[in-house]
């Protein structure tokens, strides 16, 4: 069955289905504000978007009274209403009862943390592929706008640093900034040590370039180490997070890049003095020692070596008393031995026995014709000796014993 | 700069090295010397290349402004 509508019919149509909807009342709606219009009724005009999609959305006078911050475009919202037909448009709309700002969960928010969580997973801010910077960059690439005050600071930070500076030019805000920063870091590719990417201070919407995946991973790519300094201290960027180093502005930036030549001059002062300090006071060991050995050698030395000598010769006169007592000692023994011995072979006992020896002043008396009448001769006994004259020398042959 | 042209990065870690060896006081006399001879030349060359140095600054498309070059 085919039914016609007037268009006021069919709006008033659909009007009465989705008003009679319980889940199209009393809710909450989040996403971004945009084309705001405050009317001079009183009224408040927007219109709430997400990344897909869009709504219009009005706040009547009576309601805006609640408000407690300034709506504008940009701004994330949360929108407390009912959605309604605007029937003289047809135009779905949701009626705003009460609107909260959205802490930092809008829209573009939602789509930077979705990004910074991707490129986080996929290691682009991992710690461990952070790069050193180079202590003396021979070459220092910076890009930025040739314009910009940012470029001067740098400038002006690097100083006396002796280096080559080669500026990649670089559109750092507006429409084409991330193409434009993304080529520019990839046109250092090879000529450069340290990288410098920066921009001076500007509104959120200026800076957003640096929060783009394309800059990201241009900045991953770098072969040098890359300093980022975009805005101010508390503007933190994805760029920031990929960078090997993140600068609170272009002057830090700089001054982390080189070493301070002032610094340098003064360690290579102090460089010199310690080479030539190091060389006087080798010199000057050299020289004590070659005194010491030369005193040592004179006197001290050729005393001791004389004293040496002379304990040693103490020592061994020492020892060789001590064998010369040792052997006196055992001839001595050796004596005493043999004349024991002898007395026992000897005459003593014999004489003892009542012998006696004869003895004139030629010797022992063995026969009788030894000796002559008148001779004075020795008799030795067992105990003591006879002094006697010979009278008479007897050959007497009988008489025996 | 000429291509083989001692870098300053490269001057001042011999510097240092040969410091180091030189404070240690373990050589000849003769080492020592050559090893003073060599860092006062570093302390020359190092000081001439901060001293002395001109900046150059290049651009790699095209002009630079006019207050910077």
């Amino acid at each position: 069955m085919t039914q016609i509508f007037t268009v006021t019919d069919l709006n008033q149509r659909i009007s009465d289905r989705l008003e009679n909807d319980p889940r199209l009342h009393d809710l909450w709606a989040r996403g971004e504000v945009s084309n705001y219009l405050h009317h001079r009724s009183g009224h408040r005009y927007f219109t709430l978007k997400d990344q897909d999609s869009q709504i219009s959305c009005v706040l009547f006078k009576g309601s805006a009274l609640s408000l407690n911050f300034e709506l504008d475009d940009g701004k994330n919202v949360l929108v407390f209403g009912d959605v309604a037909v605007y029937r003289p448009q047809g135009r779905v709309q949701l009626v705003a009862r009460a609107i909260k700002q959205d802490e930092g969960l809008g829209l573009r928010h939602l789509q930077l943390e979705a990004l910074k969580k991707k490129l986080a997973a996929e290691g682009l801010f991992a710690l461990e592929r952070k790069r050193a910077l180079p202590l003396y960059p021979e070459r220092i690439g910076i890009v930025t706008s040739p314009q910009g005050a940012a470029l001067r600071d740098v400038l002006r930070t690097l100083g006396p640093y002796p280096a080559r500076i080669i500026l990649s030019p670089a559109q750092v805000q507006g429409e084409g900034a991330e193409d434009s920063i993304a080529s520019a870091l990839f046109a250092l590719r090879g000529r450069a040590d340290v990288i410098i990417v920066c921009r001076g201070g500007g509104s959120t919407e200026d800076l957003w370039c640096f929060n783009s995946e394309i800059v990201a991973r241009a900045i991953f790519a770098c072969d040098s180490p890359v300093i980022s300094a975009v805005g101010h201290e508390t503007d933190v960027t994805i760029a920031d997070y990929v960078a090997d180093m993140r600068a609170a502005t272009p002057t830090a930036a700089a001054k982390m890049a080189v070493p301070d030549v002032e610094e340098l001059l003064d360690r290579l002062r102090s460089t010199q003095v310690r080479i030539m300090r190091a060389l006087w006071t080798g010199l000057e060991r050299k020289e004590e020692r070659l005194e010491y050995l030369k005193r040592s050698i004179s006197a001290k030395r050729m005393y001791s070596l004389a004293r040496d000598a002379r304990q040693r010769l103490d020592i061994l006169c020492q020892s060789l008393d001590e064998a010369q007592a040792d052997k006196m000692q055992s001839l001595k023994s050796r004596l005493e031995l043999a004349q024991g011995r002898l007395a026992a072979v000897g005459p003593r006992a014999t004489l003892l026995r009542g012998y006696a020896i004869a003895r004139s002043q030629k010797g022992l008396i063995l026969q009788a014709q030894d000796t002559r009448p008148g001779e004075e001769i020795e008799l030795i006994l067992g105990q003591g000796r006879l002094r006697c004259t010979v009278r008479e020398c007897l050959d007497d042959k009988e008489a025996s014993l | 700069m000429k291509k083989n042209e001692i870098g300053l990065e490269e001057a001042l870690d011999s510097l240092e090295q040969i410091v180091e060896v030189l404070e240690e006081g373990k050589m000849t006399l003769e080492e020592s010397l050559d090893l003073y001879e060599k860092g006062m030349k570093l302390v020359k060359l190092c000081n001439a290349r901060l001293e002395g140095a001109q900046r150059r600054i290049e651009c790699l498309t095209g002009e630079l402004p006019s207050d910077l070059s």
